[in-house]
């Protein structure tokens, strides 16, 4: 196995063309690193170039200027030992959630996946809804397809972008504590991003907060809240409010710029 | 305001009800339009030299059937023009798709064959049946080549649509799940272009039949269209009309199949609302 810093963002800057073609700086000299096992929680006001950081791990866009390392090697293309799970639904509409979930290995060229393919349904507790599309199912049990999809290829890495943004309140709750649970016996590095800090706080080992956009690095906290975790009945104990209290402070600032600007420039952000 | 809920057979018997209304009433305008037609032919408002008759078309295609028509059994026509239009059907669709989805999945393939395209759609596709027939001779061929030019650019024009449209984060999400370019087109892209492709297929049947029915009356020796050709020659409405009802019958019994296999093919799909069909 290739080891080395599992995630090293080095000085990276990301542009884009911008409709009037000018240049649009979503990452301008960001750097961090993740180490093994670490979960890691990416917060930052919306727009802040998130989402861009992900894709750049994951391979899916180059960076402009920097160097981005996953287990010690240049990230130059799509690297199938990184998962990813997306903000929006992108489970496969035409296959059932049995081969949604089957779809990595099949991929691979996996011989007997029967068996951790079913493993997996139940961990993530679809047991009955293997023949479902993923029309019929709710929102949150597609994320549980879109969870297993991912982790069935026990990725050394696990990219998450705003899995649970678009669940309510309560399924969010629930799903957060399954992921903590689940998590907490594979052990890969995980970077996930959220705006949610209370959610950030609840599931990641260190959460780095990021500037309005362009993004950098603004602070990297530690979080020392016991594992395993309970994440629904960790966020009112008195470690964790001060510890929310202490990274609200700096996000605050940031959410408060990212916020004025939209104010000045309607319709820049989505 | 409802005391309990609807049982299921309280549901049927209504949506039963329903249709029985509906089919009656079809049934009724055929009959109204139908008989109105015999009526004004028979009280001579319409001559039925020049437009027919319904029980002159029934007529006709009692002969066809018993004594054969001027040019062999009506079924061997039938069946010739059934077979042309089958055969540029199944070729149009199929390289339709070859071509949609590769240049589709290749930009600059795309970019260099873009003009050619684009001329060869502006041609007006019947003058190519005159072309054909030179080329290819009064035999099937020309019918069959006719059929799969018709059939090739609607379908062709679709399944690269459905191609360019397809989910960008899909394609992302499989990329990552380990799935080769071979794979994502096979897996991916074409099942999320199947909807635009079978969309294209409701059409292009029609057409196929149009391309084999042209050709056959530019010049052939089987077939419905030169039935109708021959007909038309002999001042034989009723003969125009027998054939025209058999073409129906064909382009309704193949549309019945493809909206199966298109059911069949996106079962995955929400259920439609359903509603009236046009
Ligand atoms: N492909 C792209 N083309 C142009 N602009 C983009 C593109 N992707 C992202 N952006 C812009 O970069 C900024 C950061 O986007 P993103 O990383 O999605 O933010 P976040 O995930 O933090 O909300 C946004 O202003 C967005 O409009
Ligand atoms: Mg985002």
């Amino acid at each position: 196995m290739n080891r080395g810093t599992p995630v090293k963002l080095e000085n990276v800057s990301k542009r884009f063309r911008t409709p009037k073609n000018g240049w649009y700086e979503a990452l301008a000299g960001l750097n961090f690193e993740v180490e093994a096992g670490q979960f890691v929680a990416l917060v930052g006001p919306t727009g802040c170039g998130k989402s861009t950081a992900l894709t750049l791990l994951a391979g899916l866009e180059q960076p402009s200027i920097g160097l981005v390392t996953v287990n010690g090697k240049e990230v130059s293309d799509i690297d199938t030992s990184t998962g990813f799970v997306f903000q929006h639904d992108a489970t496969f509409p035409w296959m059932n959630v049995y081969n949604n979930i089957a779809a990595g290995p099949k991929f691979r060229g996996v011989k007997d996946y029967d068996q951790s393919v079913r493993s997996w349904i139940s961990k993530v507790g679809l047991t009955g809804f293997e023949a479902n599309y993923p029309h019929q199912l709710s929102g949150g049990m597609k994320k549980r397809v879109a969870l297993a999809q991912a982790l069935i290829n026990e990725p050394s890495l696990l990219l998450m972008d705003e899995p649970f943004s678009a669940l309510d309140v309560q399924t969010r709750a629930i799903m957060t504590d399954e992921l903590v649970s689940i998590w907490e016996t594979t052990g890969s590095t995980v970077v996930f991003v959220t705006h949610d800090l209370e959610e950030a706080i609840a599931l990641a080992d260190r959460v780095i907060v990021l500037t309005a956009g362009p993004a950098q690095v603004k602070a990297d906290f530690k979080i020392n809240l016991p594992r395993p975790r309970k994440a629904r009945d960790i966020r009112f104990t008195k470690e964790f409010l001060d510890i929310y209290q202490e990274v609200w402070s700096v996000l605050r600032d940031e959410v408060d710029i990212a916020y004025q600007r939209q104010l000045i420039a309607p319709g820049k952000e989505k | 305001m409802a005391e309990k809920f609807l049982t299921d057979s309280e549901i049927k018997h209504a949506r039963t009800m329903h249709k029985t209304k509906v089919h009656a009433l079809q049934l009724a305008v055929a009959v109204a339009l139908l008989g109105s037609w015999q009526l004004l032919a028979d009280h001579k408002i319409l001559d039925a030299f020049f437009y027919g008759r319904p029980s002159g078309v029934m007529h006709q295609l009692g002969v066809w059937i018993q004594h054969g028509t001027s040019i062999g059994s009506i079924w061997l026509n039938a069946w010739v023009t059934f077979y042309e239009a089958t055969y540029g059907f199944f070729a149009g669709v199929i390289l339709g798709i070859i071509f949609g989805v590769f240049l589709a999945r290749n930009p600059t393939a795309a970019e260099i064959f873009a003009p050619y395209i684009k001329v060869s759609n502006s041609i007006p596709r019947v003058v190519l049946g005159s072309i054909f027939v030179l080329w290819l001779g009064l035999g099937s061929v020309s019918k069959v080549a006719l059929a799969f030019v018709l059939v090739f650019f609607p379908v062709f024009f679709n399944a690269f649509q459905g191609t360019r449209e397809a989910d960008h984060k899909l394609i992302a999400n499989a990329r990552l799940l380990g799935a080769s370019p071979r794979q994502i087109t096979m897996k991916i892209i074409f099942p999320s272009a199947l909807s635009w492709i079978t969309a294209s297929m409701h059409v292009s049947f029609g057409f196929a039949l149009i391309g084999a029915i042209v050709g056959e009356f530019l010049g052939a020796q089987h077939g419905l269209g030169l039935l109708i050709a021959t007909a038309q020659g002999n001042f034989n409405p009723n003969g125009v009309y027998a054939a025209m009802l058999l073409i129906a019958v064909m382009a309704l019994t193949a549309e019945w199949l493809i909206t199966k296999l298109e059911n069949r093919l996106l079962n995955w799909r929400p259920t439609q609302v359903s509603g009236s069909e046009l």
